[in-house]
This record gives structure tokens, sequence and C-alpha cells, in this order.
């Protein structure tokens, strides 16, 4: 009864997160051995007449997402903010805005109150690699300020407990079959070996 | 059902989990780390930022000719460093390079003119080097200058890419493995067809606006 229940657990659980695995399998490609140039923009145009707050020189953290937020609605674009970064030679506020299918970069003018927004499209490959980054480690503080990134964190995370709970069944289930538990126990000690001699070599 | 088909469909199941039990703990180890990269502000991801900082300065004998990479190579073995080596944005008079490994990381500044180089390393800590080995590939691809150079990160690299052809080839084997319960079929393809939806959905970047 309770292997069986941990068969079809296995089974359905492992099918659920197949396309999550998938995802982040093919993008290892891409992300090891791809190039792309993300300053070749396919579109550029020009916003006028923004409500570019007084004080965007000064913001900083999410204040200042929530500025380059509004100004990135008013030129129609979606996604999440990477960064903002105040240029004080020119009086510019400049921010990316990414999502899967689209890359795009926004260049405020604040005196003259306008934007120059750049665009490219991203394939699909890119856009997997995109999605196995986000929402990655860096400006933490700022990181998941777009909707459908939180939701992607939470898709990311569910695809990495029901992966582990995947692979503890799938062990129990092979310690199961008596016949293989010896050419098993093999291949598991020379994973754990491999595993091992890499992080030891790259570590010292 | 032929006999080839009866050993082929034996040795798929054989192969899916000898694959998982080879990938089991590179697996584990690359759920860990990457619950960690998606948590910047957890407490242990927190603790996994910090490093120790170091600065010094020591004259090198300048490499006479060969491109920057070969005369960071040849510093690099002046100043004891070993590892990745990055090239930033040069300024005129300096050869600036980084290199990193997972344990640390350094920057150096070499003046072109006097021939010090300056030094600036930084140590990882434990949880700062567990965290690293899940992106640590030497090559970054929207940075199309970035080239791995290192024979320890080659090797890193393809294990990387034999866990992911792994991870496929059970997939797909277990694709075939299930396909062939047929009264597993509905719920299946119920469960599959959930996932594929939901994955298809963050994939296709078309999101309500809100």
């Amino acid at each position: 009864m309770l292997y069986r229940w941990t068969r079809d657990l296995h089974l359905y659980i492992g099918l659920f997160i197949s396309p999550f695995l998938l995802l982040f399998a093919i993008s290892v490609f891409f992300l090891n051995h791809a190039k792309v140039q993300p300053d070749r923009w396919s579109e550029q145009r020009t916003v006028s007449r923004l409500d570019v707050p007084a004080d965007i020189g000064t913001r900083k953290g999410t204040a200042a997402v929530e500025a380059a937020r509004a100004i990135a609605v008013r030129a129609g674009i979606d996604g999440e903010i990477g960064f903002t970064r105040v240029v004080r030679d020119t009086n510019h506020f400049v921010f990316p805005v990414s999502k899967p299918g689209r890359e795009a970069s926004i260049d405020v003018d604040v005196a003259a109150r306008t934007a120059s927004i750049s665009t490219r499209p991203t394939s699909l490959l890119e856009s997997l690699a995109y999605l196995h980054k986000m929402p990655g480690p860096h400006n933490a503080d700022i990181r998941g300020n777009w909707m459908p990134t939180r939701l992607w964190r939470g898709a990311a995370d569910l695809t990495i407990y029901l992966t582990l709970f995947v692979t503890i069944t799938g062990v129990v289930l092979w310690w199961a079959l008596r016949a293989e538990r010896r050419v098993g126990l093999v291949l598991l000690s020379l994973g754990t070996v491999s595993l091992v001699a890499c992080i030891h070599v790259l570590l010292h | 059902m032929s006999s080839f088909t009866r050993n082929a469909e034996a040795w798929n199941r054989r192969l899916h989990f000898y694959l998982g039990l080879y990938f089991l703990l590179f697996l584990w180890l690359f759920s860990l780390t990457g619950l960690l990269l998606n948590h910047g502000r957890w407490a242990v991801s927190l603790a996994a930022n910090a490093r120790t900082e170091s600065r010094y300065e020591r004259h090198v004998d300048l490499p006479a000719a060969g491109t920057d990479i070969d005369r960071a190579r040849t510093l690099m073995d002046q100043l004891g460093l070993i590892g990745e080596i990055d090239l930033p944005a040069q300024q005129p008079g300096v050869l600036a390079f980084n290199v990193s490994r997972p344990s640390d990381s350094s920057q150096v500044r070499v003046n072109l003119q006097t021939g010090v180089a300056a030094v600036q390393h930084f140590e990882n800590g434990h949880l700062g080097r567990f965290r690293i080995l899940h992106t640590f590939s030497g090559s970054r691809y929207n940075q199309p200058a970035t080239e791995r150079d290192w024979m320890v990160t080659k090797v890193w690299v393809f294990a990387m890419d034999a866990l992911a052809a792994g991870l496929i080839a059970m997939v797909a084997g277990s694709y075939y493995m299930w396909w062939q319960m047929k009264n597993r079929r509905g719920a299946g393809l119920l469960s599959l067809a959930i996932g594929a939806v939901l994955c298809a959905w963050f994939v296709s970047g078309v999101f309500p606006r809100g």
C-alpha cells in the first residue's frame, strides 16, 4: 500500500514538475555556452510629457523602483526592473526592464521629461535562461518588483521542493528493488565521489 | 511485445534510476543553492554574502608582449593567483583584470608605468563558496567578451551540462514509462498538463497588466 502510494506520488508529482525541470535543464546549455549582444536594440522610440517626480535623483531602493514603474507603465513597458541609476552629469534616470521574450532599457531625461525606450525581443532559449536566473541574488531589496517575478519565485521554489521529494521517493523505490541495489549503490557512490572531487578541485 | 521492446523498456527503466542515483547529490546541491539564490534576503543567504577583504600592493615584472589575457596570466603567476580571468573595461596606462574561483576573488590593477600591482582580495565564507557553485561557469551569455579559460571551470561546466543532459534523458524516459501504464494515463496527463500550462504561461511572458 505504502509502496503504491510512493510510486504514484513519484509519478504524478514528477510529471507535474517535468516541464519546469526541462526548462531548467535546457537553459543550462544556453547559460553555459551561448553568447548574445544585449545592447543591440531592435526598436527605439521616445515618450514625452512624462510625470517625473522632482526628487527622482535622490530616491533609492523601492522608492526609485516605484518612480521607474510609473514611467515604464506610461511607456507601455511591463516587466521586472533590474536596477535604477542616476547619471548626475546629464541628469538622466536610467533603468532596464525585462521579462521573458523582451528586454528594454529606459533612459529618462529628467529635465526634458522625455524617455528614450530601447527594446529587443529575446529568443525562446534566452527567455528560458532569463527565468532560470530569476529572481537571483542581486539587488535583493528590490527584486520581485513585478508580480510575475514573485509568482515565478514561488514556482521555482515549488519545483525545488518537489524535486527533493521526487528524488527521495525515487531512492525509496529503487531500494525496494533488491536486484538493483548493488548497481545502484555503485552508481550512487560514483556520483558522490565525482561531486566531491569536483568541489575539492574547485575550492583548493 | 517483442523481446527487443521488452529489453528496451527494461533498460529505459534502469537508465531512469541509474542516472537518478548517479546525479542525486548533484541535484541536491543545485536545488539547495537554487533556494539560496532565489531568496537573497533569507538570513542564510545574507550570511553567504559575508566575505573578508584585504588589499596589498606588489612590484611585478611587466610582460613584454601578448594579449591582455596572456599578460594577465603571467602576472597571476607572479602574484600567486589562481582562477578564472575576467577583463573589465581597460583604462589607459593600467592593465585591469579580475581572477575568481569559488573560494576567493581578486581585482588586480597593474600600473604599466611603475609596475605596481594593486590587488583587492576577497575571501568567501563557506556558505558563499557553496552558493557560488551554482553559478560558477566562467562565462556570461550576455557578456560576449567573457571566455572560460581555467581548466577546473571547464570540468565543472562539463558536470553541469552532464547533469542537464541526464535530467532531460530521465524526463524523456519517464514519459515513456508513464505512457506504458495505461491505467495511469488519465491522471498523469492531467498532472503533466497542469505543469506544462503553468510553465508555458511563465515562458510566454504574457501577463495581465496591473
